[in-house]
């Protein structure tokens, strides 16, 4: 990269610019205005030419033309001033009598981005709108759009919109798409361009004419269109059958979108739909292009959620071939896992087996993860499996097996005698923290099945001085004493070693305080220690696993085709949550509850009128006057709801402010008899009164609502929004709780 | 929709970038590069990339990366594909897409780039009327442009797009009048270590030269069109018209185009034309292995393979090999421990082998992964899935034109077990 001696360079081209002799031979002179483009691709910086530039565009050469205007929108930020005089040259170029002339000065016009062009461009903009080259039209009614941007959160032009909306009849295909993707972005705060009726049904039409890019982006904007009935639903199903079998993956995946979406109130169809759409759903996932199969299979995922056998059949394709990117072969792997039937187990075991010794260390152990969620349903065939790669002594593989072990155990517990079998042996081969920390709790928890538990944990017990994990040594303290209590007479000294090595000489808090405990736990006697260390266990998570089968298919619709199949939806909420404040999440959680699965941008929509209540952003009511409408108004609705948290106004002010409810009055923490009054008012001015009430030590919280103008649909809506946030603030307010009794602990009172 | 591109070669530097929208600043890339490091390998980068303001979704072909910045909810298929296709079209018009050609032609990357998009959104596409806006480079025009000072830019826009049939230009004229069609197929195959079958599937195309004066009919039809499977058309054809009668029947587009891809699985059985016999062995404690390869062919039906490569990449503990080939030349690599063999022909009546012995790195416990084989070969004039074009006939026009259809067999992501 030349960013040394630019100064020289900057120099020398500008003496060639404006030497005479160049500007007269058109050839020498393009040839100097390449060079400077060279230059500027390669990251040099050229702005101090612009002035010389500008005098270039004054050509009958396109390619030199094109070349200047490219120069411009790069720096035109940079030099408002001298851009300006560009403006003339451009504007001259969009009367030229060739229509690609004028094209071209029209988008490079509006791609300018300096402040204050707009004026400059909107007479060029609307002539372009009119012009009969399509060409033009393409460029001028992404200006509109262009324009838009400038001028920032200015008034949108309704004339422009108009013009816009009318020019979706225009003869070319790409002037149509380009006017709803203009209107999308005009009309963006208002929640995009509207698809009725008569336009959908124009789009519908259309849709042969399009390039695959408009077709593709056309169906996204159908999915807009709410249908009115049945018959309007099959025939748009009729009418776009081809597209699902058309030969660029993203119109298929917009086309099964769309018809997902469409058929939501009929199940049947959508299976249809979805057996329809598999032959071009695998044939995305065998592209030659890895980042199409990546995608392909993401989307697959979505769909298994819902139809865990759906391509039961076509396991073999999932199969991983040794030249597939390893963010290929994880996806693979875990379809082929929620794949597992009865007549493909063997197959698909084999075949995990094959990757379980990979050379990647983080394939192979998701190879053995893997396995192990299939030990869930297939637990006897995997176990034999699982210790057969035991025998192999490589680090990372026992270590991924013994943890799987540990998980299958804990959820399979009719596996126990086989994984206790095979543990002995293990100790040598497993070096990392993760590995260490599932072989002691299995030892200590079925210590008294290994013959040879107590000696294993002796070993861990003396190296403990080498130990660095923190995690490790507070499982080691757990099992110790597990162990200590099926086995007593072999592990009391042990025991006693680690507890005295814990409490003088450990440096590690946390540790030395469950040492601590452990020590005066034991100092209750033995039978004390059994009832709380081997209390009866639940196994809350067998729940999570059964129950996470078969969603139904409108869960997920409205994400397919976007990004959120790539990394779930959780992971979503999470990456989408660091973009926003943390407020929006809080208020993102509370909508979550009636309404999962939607994109965050909608979900937003959803809160702003929150379930149709609309209410308004801001409304204004004095203490007095809330008192006078609550004495007045009989209670519409009294819900009580579980609350098992102390309650904090900070938190319950915002958290429901932002669904533009206001408080008048909220009691301070920890108040006998904790009470909230707030209000909030919609859109056609109908009053809503809330009060909380929250008696100590009762574990709920009772909501009364009143309203001014009675409405039962208004009221309903509006008890949900209200009963959602309170639910979410519930769940939410669990960390801060801890952190705020934590504090007042170390208060002195 | 797409914010901007940058262009980045595999040791890391930006050579070219372009914005759409916005600019976005190069320092965007950082993720890029941070995900780059963490894959340490090129091709396991993952295709899509979070940053805290955009999304960053990469295609990874001929060793460059084409990173597009996107900002808003964002189909990632469509994005993919776009840039795929920025791909091909580099191809198509420099021949190959490498750092240097798209050096050497920063200006017409740029002119194509700038029509391709406009605003973030995809507008002119198709090669056929990219060639008409811009002409490509070729030594002849260069050279002529360098003396008559002429452009590389089309003076008149393109009518194609206005035309009834929007991806046929009108008034096209040909002295000779030819229709050619290509039908390749690539098997991908799966053998395991007894040489039976694990996964097998063929994905073909038909690949098509027309160049017809006027505005021709096709019709195109197969011997055996139940054997296709999931079919995908070039927009051109009549789709109604093949879900009744099973025929290709279009207007063809000028010039090359793809007519149609097509898969045939594993339902209909997939014939394997070649096999493997091979015997690799480590024994545990020694420094020596076994290593030994023959390769044959079956079920070609009577037709020569060719251009077969062997290739294997084998266990770190392989220091050097030392074998001895009846044909072709093998060449090992000692850095990344990959051994191609360059077999080009098989005769059937004189197999080729290549046998000898690996030295190991001593000491070391035997690996416990033994090394794939991929293979690579070429058939001439046979489908190997049995696809047999019947008959094209013309409608729409006077002329007689000249026909001709060429079979290929190739092999695809071929890869033996041991």
């Amino acid at each position: 990269m030349p960013y040394y001696g630019s100064e020289e360079t900057v120099k020398e081209l500008r003496r060639s610019l404006s030497n005479p002799n160049v500007q007269a031979d058109r050839l020498r002179y393009r040839n100097v205005v390449l060079k400077v483009i060279r230059f500027m691709s390669q990251g040099l910086d050229v702005s101090a030419l612009f002035m010389e530039m500008v005098k270039a565009s004054a050509t009958v050469d396109i390619v030199q033309k094109k070349l200047v205007y490219l120069y411009m929108c790069t720096y035109a930020a940079l030099k408002p001033n001298l851009a300006l005089l560009a403006i003339n040259t451009l504007r001259k170029d969009c009367t030229d009598p060739n229509p690609m002339v004028r094209g071209l000065a029209l988008r490079s016009m509006c791609s300018l981005r300096m402040p204050g062009i707009s004026e400059y461009i909107q007479q060029p903009v609307l002539n372009g709108l009119r012009d009969k080259a399509s060409y033009v039209r393409r460029a001028a009614v992404l200006g509109c759009a262009k324009m838009q941007t400038f001028q920032g959160d200015t008034e949108v032009d309704g004339a422009v919109v108009n013009e816009l909306y009318a020019m979706l009849r225009d003869l070319d295909p790409i002037v149509m798409v380009n006017c709803l993707r203009a209107l999308e972005e005009i009309l963006k705060h208002e929640g995009g361009v509207v698809i009725n009726k008569p336009i959908a049904h124009h789009l519908l039409n259309r849709m042969k004419d399009l390039d695959h890019w408009g077709q593709s982006e056309v169906l996204a904007f159908l999915v807009r269109y709410k249908t009115r009935t049945e018959d309007e639903v099959f025939t748009i199903l009729n009418l776009l059958d081809s597209f699902l079998k058309s030969g660029q993956p993203n119109v298929v995946m917009a086309t099964t979108k769309l018809f997902l979406i469409l058929s939501e109130d009929f199940p049947n169809v959508q299976m249809d739909i979805l057996e329809r759409v598999k032959g071009p759903l695998l044939a995305i996932c065998t592209s030659e292009y890895h980042e199409l199969c990546f995608l392909g299979l993401c989307h697959t995922r979505e769909i298994l959620r819902s139809l865990p056998g759906h391509f039961s059949g076509h396991y073999k394709k999932f199969f991983c071939t040794y030249s597939d990117p390893n963010y290929i072969k994880y996806q693979k792997m875990e379809i082929l896992r929620d794949l597992v039937n009865d007549e493909n187990v063997q197959q698909i075991l084999e075949e995990l087996q094959t990757y379980c010794t990979d050379v990647s260390v983080e394939l192979a152990q998701m190879a053995i993860l893997n396995i192990g969620r299939i030990a869930r349903t297939y637990s006897e065939r995997c176990v034999v499996i699982l210790t057969g790669l035991l025998g192999l002594k490589q680090e990372h593989i026992t270590s991924a097996v013994i943890q799987t072990f540990r998980d299958l155990v804990w959820l399979c517990p009719q596996c126990t005698v086989t994984v206790c079998q095979a543990l002995p042996g293990c100790e040598e081969n497993i070096q990392d923290s993760e590995g260490k920390q599932a072989l002691i709790w299995l030892l200590g928890m079925h210590g008294e099945q290994v013959p040879n538990a107590p000696y294993v944990l002796e070993e861990f017990v003396d190296s403990l001085k080498m130990e660095t994990s923190a995690t490790v040594k507070l499982e080691l303290l757990t099992a110790m004493v597990r162990l200590f209590l099926s086995r007593p007479a072999e592990c009391q000294d042990m025991l006693g070693r680690l507890l005295y090595y814990v409490i003088e000489d450990e440096l590690d808090m946390a540790v030395r305080d469950r040492g601590l405990l452990y020590y005066r736990l034991l100092q209750q006697g033995v039978e004390e220690v059994k009832r709380v260390v081997c209390g009866p266990r639940s196994d809350p998570s067998l729940d999570i696993i059964s129950g996470q089968a078969n969603e139904t298919v409108n869960a997920w619709t409205k994400d397919f085709n976007t990004l959120i199949p790539i990394y779930g939806q959780e992971q979503w909420d999470r990456l989408t949550a660091q973009k926003g404040d943390s407020l929006e999440i809080l208020q993102l959680s509370a909508v979550k509850s009636d309404e999962t699965g939607t994109n965050p941008e909608q979900r937003e929509e959803m809160v702003l009128d929150s379930g149709s209540v609309r209410l308004k952003t801001s409304a204004h009511l004095s203490a007095e006057q809330f008192e006078e409408h609550w004495t007045r108004l009989e209670a519409a609705k009294v819900v009580t709801l579980d609350w098992h948290k102390d309650p904090s106004p900070d938190a319950i002010q915002s958290a429901f402010q932002f669904v533009h409810i206001q408080s008048v009055a909220i009691s301070r923490r920890g108040a006998q008899l904790w009470k909230a009054y707030l209000f909030a008012r919609n859109e056609t001015g109908s009053l809503f009164l809330i009060e909380l009430l929250i008696a100590k030590d009762k574990g709920d919280i009772q909501v009364t609502i009143k309203q001014e103008n009675s409405s039962e649909e208004l009221l309903n809506n509006f008890t949900t929004v209200v009963k959602s946030i309170i639910q979410a603030l519930d769940e939410r307010l669990d960390l801060e709780y801890i952190s705020v009794a934590a504090g007042e602990e170390c208060s002195p009172n | 929709m797409i914010h901007s591109l940058f262009l980045i070669n595999s040791s890391g530097d930006i050579f070219l970038e372009k914005h759409w929208k916005s600019v976005v600043s190069r320092s965007v890339c950082d993720y890029f590069f941070e995900a780059q490091e963490k894959a340490n390998e090129s091709e396991n980068v993952p295709p899509v990339i979070p940053t805290p303001h955009h999304f960053l979704i990469s295609v990874y072909r001929d060793r460059i990366f084409f990173v597009a910045v996107i900002q808003s909810e964002v189909p990632p298929l469509f994005v993919i594909e776009f840039l795929h296709r920025v791909v091909d079209t580099f191809q198509d018009y420099f021949g190959t897409c490498s750092e240097v050609a798209i050096k050497d032609n920063v200006v017409v990357v740029y002119e194509v780039l700038e029509e391709m998009l406009d605003n973030g959104f995809p507008l002119a596409t198709e090669s056929n009327i990219l060639k008409e806006l811009i002409r490509p480079p070729t030594i002849l025009r260069t050279v002529v442009n360098t003396i008559t000072g002429s452009t590389n830019v089309g003076d008149h826009l393109p009518t194609g797009q206005l035309s009834v049939v929007p991806w046929r230009r009108t008034g096209v004229r040909y002295a000779n009048n030819e229709a050619y069609f290509d039908v390749v197929e690539e098997i991908d195959a799966i053998i395991d270590k007894s040489g039976s079958t694990v996964f097998a599937e063929i994905q073909g195309v038909i690949d098509a030269c027309v160049k017809l004066t006027g505005m021709p009919d096709l019709t195109l039809s197969f011997m055996n069109p139940r054997l296709l499977d999931d079919v995908s058309f070039h927009p051109c054809v009549r789709f109604k018209r093949w879900e009744s009668e099973r025929i290709l029947s279009f207007i063809p587009p000028d010039g090359n185009f793809r007519l149609l891809s097509y898969h045939v699985s594993s339902q209909n059985l997939v014939a394997i034309p070649v096999y493997v016999k091979h015997n690799i062995s480590f024994r545990d404690g020694s420094s020596m292995g076994r290593f030994e390869i023959t390769v044959g062919p079956k079920q070609t039906m009577g037709k020569t393979v060719e251009g077969t490569v062997v290739t294997s990449q084998l266990p770190k503990v392989v220091l050097n090999m030392n074998l001895t080939s009846t044909q072709g030349n093998y060449t090992f690599d000692p850095v990344t421990k990959v051994v191609s063999w360059d077999i080009g022909k098989i005769n059937p009546q004189k197999l080729p082998s290549l046998k000898g012995t690996m030295s190991l790195q001593t000491g070391t416990p035997k690996p416990d992964e033994n090394p794939n084989i991929n293979i690579q070969f070429k058939i001439q004039q046979l489908a190997i899935s049995g696809l047999k074009v019947n008959r094209l006939d013309m409608y729409g026009e006077k002329y007689k034109p000249f026909k001709g259809i060429k079979y290929m067999t190739k092999a695809g992501k071929f890869q033996v077990r041991t």
